[in-house]
């Protein structure tokens, strides 16, 4: 923070472009420190890293394996299509809970302390704050992706083999292959995730109330889920940020196709800057004098 | 905080109204005939050469099989979308395995809003949910049940396919009514242009019934009567049906029942 209000005298021409710049670096290493000490960041990470390991051994100990569910049908046989049984799950509302349980509590948490006064009265710039408070979030969300990424995938192949995976096209994947197309599919709900955060980001100025940002998010999934799967909706279902997190789908079809991933990752940065622009405008144009 | 709440309706409202226009300005759903029919016969293709590999059908590859497929998703309904009402006729070449008299088999499919399905096959095609393999070993049957996934941008000009309905006599007996007249129910398959002909009755003891004729859409029953009265004596008729459209079943006789 300090770096932030000793302005040596060489920089006093400087415009103040270069100012709010140091400004966002320390109010992002501030927020990232303040993310590192909270036991609910921790426990986030905690569980990315270990929950994949029991859903894999109760799945993989299923008499009768999972066949509603895509790859849910060679999940109890094969390591590959466990991974992809849990990324299907993931994409329903684990991942947007995950990003949730942070991005919908930074701003709010400023309320539930009443910081707002003390943070903004100093000479960090309340623009550097917001795009602080999201990129903590959105490194955040990514960074829980992967650990959960990565310990599901090993851990599926640990537990239930990594022989030839049957695709989406009944084509035999061989293991070699099937490694980079499962990680390809996980990486590939990165763009939705963080159109969620962003939403996120959006309920927590918004509501002032770290419930609603963690809860809403995941409640409003479900609900631009239903309107995919509703027959009269459909022409919208291709730019929902749901229906990104289905665009892995098409790296597992012979011939694969990337054209649904192509309209998530738009459809998912055109959320982000919507929600983002949102919260950005409720932000600047609040009164924090009262507290 | 009124203002916000303003904000938040008319947010809400542009919303709604982009959503409007998307729907009203979009094609329609990307799932249709066409690209069901391609994904069906290639998954198909996979899958089933896998099963002939396991059971030591040599010489099977997905090209050899020249699967051919018409998805149907009924009749009086818009042939597009999701549903569980959608089935595919499809033939293909193996030796080992010739096709029914019909030419094709009959596959069940549950299609999902994402434009993934799963597919039930016939089983006197493709066997049952474990096969035998060569060495003599207990493995699931890959074609049995499989899951594929469409491509929503994915070729889209009809494939040309078509398969006639198979026409079928549902009645396990011949029952004759108040009237001493012999009726029989008949059942028209999945396939194009539905079933028409007629239906002819002999008794065993071999006087004819007369016939009637008859024309239904595909997946319907129909109850028809013969028009003569059934003898005393006749223990057994039987049903020939030629048909006009739609593949005719083999001539079935059947036990009177119901005098």
């Amino acid at each position: 923070m300090s770096t932030a209000t000793i302005t040596p005298p060489t920089n006093a021409t400087t415009p103040a472009r270069a100012r709010a710049r140091a400004g966002f670096g320390a109010a992002l290493g501030f927020e990232l420190r303040k993310l590192r000490a909270q036991w609910r960041t921790r426990a986030v990470l905690l569980g990315a890293l270990l929950l994949p390991i029991p859903v894999a051994f109760a799945i993989h100990a299923q008499g009768n394996p999972p066949k509603d569910s895509l790859f849910g049908r060679y999940a109890t046989t094969n390591g590959f299509a466990l991974a992809l049984l849990v990324l299907g799950y993931a994409g329903q509302w684990v991942l947007p809970l995950l990003t949730a349980i942070v991005a919908g509590d930074i701003f709010a948490s400023e309320d539930h302390h009443g910081t707002w006064k003390t943070i903004l009265t100093r000479s960090v710039s309340r623009s550097a704050f917001f795009s602080a408070k999201t990129v903590a979030s959105m490194a955040f969300a990514v960074l829980t992706l992967l650990i959960l990424a990565a310990s599901t995938i090993v851990t599926s192949v640990l537990v239930a083999g990594h022989s030839d995976v049957i695709g989406l096209s009944g084509q035999l994947i061989p293991a070699a292959h099937a490694w980079r197309l499962v990680g390809a599919s996980w990486l590939s709900t990165i763009p939705p995730t963080l159109a969620f955060t962003g939403l996120a980001v959006l309920l927590s100025v918004w509501s002032r109330n770290a419930a609603v940002g963690i809860a809403a998010p995941v409640v409003i999934g479900f609900i631009l889920q239903l309107v995919g799967s509703m027959g009269s909706a459909e022409a919208l279902r291709p730019y929902l940020p749901t229906t990104a997190y289905e665009a892995w789908h098409g790296f597992l079809a012979a011939p694969s196709f990337a054209g649904p991933f192509v309209t998530g990752v738009i459809a998912s940065v055109a959320w982000t800057a919507l929600t983002l622009g949102l919260a950005w405008t409720l932000l600047r144009r609040r009164d924090i004098t009262g507290g | 905080m009124r203002r916000i709440i303003w904000t938040f309706v008319i947010a809400l409202i542009a919303a709604v109204g982009l959503g409007g226009v998307a729907i009203a300005t979009s094609p329609g759903s990307a799932i249709t005939v066409p690209r069901l029919d391609r994904t069906v016969a290639a998954s198909f293709s996979n899958v089933y050469s896998q099963e002939a590999a396991l059971e030591g059908h040599s010489g099977i590859t997905p090209s050899s099989l020249h699967a051919k497929v018409a998805c149907d998703k009924g009749p009086g309904v818009a042939q597009s979308g999701p549903g569980t009402n959608w089935n595919c006729l499809m033939s293909w070449t193996d030796p080992n395995t010739p096709m029914p008299s019909t030419g094709y088999g009959k596959f069940e499919l549950n299609v999902h809003s994402n434009g993934c399905f799963t597919v039930g096959s016939p089983s006197s095609l493709i066997g049952y949910q474990t096969i035998t393999d060569k060495r003599g070993r207990t493995v699931s049957n890959p074609a049995y049940e499989f899951d594929a996934c469409l491509d929503p941008h994915g070729d889209n000009t009809p494939t040309g396919v078509s398969f006639p309905s198979a026409l079928t006599v549902t009645s396990t007996t011949a029952n004759v009514g108040p009237d001493g007249k012999v009726g029989v129910d008949l059942a028209c398959g999945v396939g194009a242009g539905g079933c028409s002909g007629t239906v002819t009755g002999k008794t065993d003891t071999g006087v004819s019934l007369g016939s009637v004729p008859f024309k239904l859409t595909e997946q319907a029953t129909t109850h028809l009567t013969l028009p003569t009265v059934l003898p005393a004596g006749a223990k057994q008729v039987t049903f020939t049906v030629t048909t006009t459209a739609g593949v005719a079943p083999s001539p079935s006789t059947l036990d009177v029942q119901g005098r």
